[in-house]
C-alpha cells in the first residue's frame, strides 16, 4: 500500500472512531427521527377516504405552500404522488446530511488554521489524505444513517399499513450520492479558505446558491428574474450537484433507468472534478494559513 | 545530508529567504541562528516540503527533494516552533502518539512511545489529556513525536524559547543525546547563549541572508575583534601593567583585584610569551586563561554596520 494511502486509512479509522464515540452524530440522526416519526404521525391522521391529501393536516398544509410557493407546484404533486415518504425521507435526512458536512468543514478550517494539519504533514500524510479520510468518514456515516432510517420508514409503514413507493427507493439511493457530491464541496471550500468561520460561509454559501438556482428553474418568476435566472441557471447548472439529483429522478418519472443511472454517474463524476480541484488548490495554497 | 543551493523564498515581494547554501554533514549538531523574522523557519518548512521554495535546490540524505518525496520525510523528524493549541482535545498524550505511529505504520509502537515518554519524563502523564499540559511539557511530548520513527535527520525550530532553565536543560540534554545515537540535528533559534554548548557548527541568518557560517570555535573568533588573556596572580604590583603595555604584542593592560587582563592581537596564542615574561619577572601566575567571546556578544557584533565584513563568508561555498 503506498504511502497516501496507509495515511487515508489511518486518518480515517481515527474520524470513524472518533465519530461513533461522540453524541454529535447520535443527536442529528435522533433530530433527524424525530422528525420522520411527526410527520410520519401528521400523515396518518391526515389520510381519509379518498386517500392521502396533504391539504388535510395542518402541518402538511403549511409546508406543502410554501413548498409550492418556492418550487412550484409539479414539484410538490411529484413529492407527494406516493404518500409522504419522499417528503420525509427528504426532511429526516437533511438534519444529517447538514451536521456531517458542516462539522467536516469546521473541522478542516480549525486544524488548518491551527496548524494540526501541518502537524500531520511532518508525518507520512499529507492534505489530500487528510481529507480524503474525511470524506470515507462521511459517506460511511451517511450509508448508516439512510439504513437507520430506511428501516425506521419502513416499519412504520408496516405498523400503518403504508407502502414506501418506487420514487422513495430511486431517491434514497441518489441522496447518497448526492451527499458525497455536497461533501465534495464541502472540501473544496475548505481548501479555498483558511479557518473554520470563512470555509464554512464558503460551503453554505455554495450551498445556497444552488438551491436558488434549482428554485429558479422550477418557479414562473416573472419575466426579466426569470430571463436572467435561466440563462445563469444554465450556465450554473453543470456544477451544481442539485441539477443532477433533478435530472436522475426526472428520468425515473419517465422510466427512463439509464439515463438515472448516468445522472448517478454524473454526480460522481462532479464528485471527483471537485475533489481533483481541491486537492489542486491545496497543493498550490500549502497548508500553512 | 542537508544540501541547499540558492534557496530562495519569497512572499510576494518580500524575500524572506535569500539564496541559502546549506552543507550540513551527517551527525552535526548544527545551530541556525538569526533574530525574529531572519527567516529561520521558511527555510525549515522548505527543508520539510511544507512550504514551497521560489528557486533553489534541495537534496536531503544525497537525493534532490521534493514535496512529492513522502518516503524521504519519513526520515525526517521534526519539531515546530508551538505546538498546535486548541486541536485534538479530546486526546490523551498517548492516544495523540499512538496515531503518529499508526501514521508511520510503525510495529511495537507500544512499547518505543512508552519508552520515550520515559526518556522524556512524561511516562506518568500518559493517560491525560495533552490539550491541559504546559508549555514545556508540550515541547517534550512534541520531540517524542518527532522522534517516534527514529528519523535519520531532526528538526527543532525554536525548542528552547519559551522552557524555564529546568525545562531548557532537560530538552539540551535529549537532543545531546539524540545526536550521540547519530541523528544529524539541525536547530534554530534566537537564544544564541545555548547554542554555545550544544552546537557543532553554527551559520546566521539575518534578513534571509546566511551572513557566517562556521565551527563553534572559529565562528566566535571571526567576530572577536581582539583576544583578552586573564592572568591571576599572587598578587599585582603596582608598575607591572606599565611594563606589560610595553610589551610588543600587547595592545593593552588592565588590572582587577589580582586578576591581569591583557588584550592581544586574535591572529594569535600569547599564553606561552605572557607566562613566560611573568616569571621572568618573578611572579607566580596561578591561573591563565584566553576568555573568548561569546556568541551572545558575538552576535551583538553582526549588525547591519558591519555585515559587509562577514558577507564573503557564510553566502558562497
Ligand atoms: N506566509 C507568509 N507570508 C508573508 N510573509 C511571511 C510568511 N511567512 C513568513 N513571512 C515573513 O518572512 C520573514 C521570515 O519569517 P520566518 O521564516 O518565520 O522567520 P523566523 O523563523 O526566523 O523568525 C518574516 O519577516 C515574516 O514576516
Ligand atoms: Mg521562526
Amino acid at each position: 500500500m503506498n504511502q497516501r494511502a496507509h495515511a487515508t486509512t489511518v486518518l480515517a479509522r481515527r474520524r470513524i472512531f472518533e465519530t461513533l464515540i461522540s453524541p454529535g452524530f447520535y443527536i442529528a440522526q435522533t433530530v433527524g427521527l424525530v422528525l420522520a416519526y411527526f410527520l410520519v404521525a401528521g400523515f396518518v391522521r391526515a389520510i381519509d377516504s379518498s386517500g392521502f391529501d396533504y391539504q388535510l393536516y395542518p402541518a402538511y398544509e403549511l409546508i406543502g405552500r410554501s413548498l409550492v410557493g418556492a418550487f412550484g407546484t409539479t414539484f410538490v404533486e411529484k413529492l407527494f404522488s406516493e404518500g409522504p415518504f419522499l417528503f420525509i425521507l427528504y426532511i429526516a435526512f437533511l438534519p444529517v446530511l447538514l451536521y456531517l458536512a458542516v462539522s467536516s468543514v469546521f473541522r478542516f478550517g480549525l486544524e488548518k488554521k491551527v496548524g494540526a494539519l501541518e502537524l500531520l504533514t511532518y508525518g507520512p500524510a499529507d492534505s489530500t489524505s487528510y481529507f480524503l479520510a474525511a470524506l470515507i468518514k462521511d459517506i460511511l456515516m451517511t450509508a448508516i444513517y439512510l439504513v437507520v432510517l430506511l428501516v425506521f420508514l419502513l416499519v412504520a409503514g408496516v405498523l400503518n399499513n403504508l407502502i414506501l413507493g418506487p420514487s422513495f427507493y430511486y431517491s434514497l439511493i441518489i441522496l447518497f450520492f448526492l451527499s458525497v457530491a455536497i461533501y465534495a464541496y464541502g472540501i473544496f471550500a475548505s481548501s479555498l479558505t483558511d479557518n473554520s468561520a470563512s470555509a464554512i460561509a464558503v460551503f453554505l454559501g455554495l450551498i445556497l446558491f444552488f438551491i436558488i438556482i434549482m428554485m429558479g428553474s422550477f418557479t414562473i418568476v416573472s419575466g426579466y428574474v426569470r430571463n436572467l435566472a435561466s440563462v445563469f441557471a444554465w450556465i450554473i447548472k453543470w456544477i451544481s450537484p442539485l441539477f443532477y439529483w433533478d435530472l436522475a429522478l426526472r428520468f425515473v418519472e419517465v422510466g427512463d433507468w439509464g439515463m438515472y443511472f448516468i445522472g448517478i454517474l454524473l454526480l460522481l463524476v462532479l464528485s471527483m472534478a471537485i475533489l481533483i480541484i481541491s486537492h489542486l488548490t491545496m497543493k498550490a495554497r500549502g497548508v500553512r494559513p | 545530508m542537508i544540501q541547499t543551493k540558492n534557496l530562495t523564498k519569497r512572499y510576494g515581494k518580500f524575500t524572506a529567504v535569500d539564496g541559502v547554501n546549506l552543507n550540513i554533514p551527517a551527525g552535526e549538531i548544527y545551530g541556525f541562528l538569526g533574530p525574529n523574522g531572519a527567516g529561520k523557519t521558511s527555510t525549515i518548512m522548505m527543508l520539510l516540503g511544507i512550504v514551497k521554495p521560489t528557486s533553489g535546490e534541495i537534496r536531503l540524505f544525497e537525493e534532490t527533494y521534493t514535496p512529492k518525496r513522502l518516503d524521504l520525510r519519513r526520515r525526517i523528524g521534526m519539531v515546530p516552533e508551538k505546538h498546535p493549541t486548541g486541536m485534538w482535545t479530546w486526546m490523551t498524550a498517548g492516544e495523540y502518539l499512538q496515531m503518529f505511529a499508526d501514521l508511520f505504520g510503525l510495529e511495537d509502537s507500544g512499547r518505543r512511545i512508552d519508552h520515550l515518554l520515559e526518556q522524556v519524563g512524561l511516562a506518568e502523564v500518559k493517560n491525560k489529556k495533552f490539550a491541559e499540559f504546559s508549555r514545556g511539557m508540550l515541547q517534550k511530548l512534541s520531540i517524542v513525536r518527532a522522534l517516534l520513527h527514529d528519523p535519520d535527520i531532526l528538526f527543532l525550530d525554536e525548542p528552547i524559547s519559551g522552557l524555564d532553565p529546568f525545562g531548557v536543560k532537560q530538552i539540551r540534554d535529549l537532543i545531546l543525546e539524540e545526536n550521540r545515537e547519530g541523528r544529524t540535528i539541525f536547530i534554530s533559534s534566537h537564544i544564541l547563549s545555548e547554542m554555545e554548548k550544544l552546537c557543532h557548527r553554527v551559520a546566521i541568518i539575518f534578513g534571509g541572508k546566511l551572513m557566517v557560517e562556521d565551527q563553534m570555535k572559529s565562528m566566535l573568533n571571526t567576530l572577536a575583534k581582539d583576544r583578552e588573556i586573564h592572568v591571576d596572580l599572587e598578587e599585582l604590583p603596582a608598575d607591572l601593567l606599565g611594563k606589560v603595555k610595553a610589551l610588543n604584542f600587547v595592545q593593552d593592560a588592565t588590572g582587577e583585584e589580582k586578576t591581569l587582563v591583557v588584550k592581544v592581537p586574535k591572529t594569535g596564542d600569547y599564553r606561552k610569551e605572557l607566562s613566560k615574561y611573568l616569571i621572568d619577572q618573578n611572579l607566580v601566575p596561578l591561573s591563565i586563561q584566553e576568555k573568548s567571546l561569546s556568541l551572545e556578544e558575538a552576535f551583538v557584533t553582526i549588525t547591519k554596520e558591519n555585515i559587509n565584513l562577514f558577507a564573503g563568508i557564510g553566502g558562497e561555498k
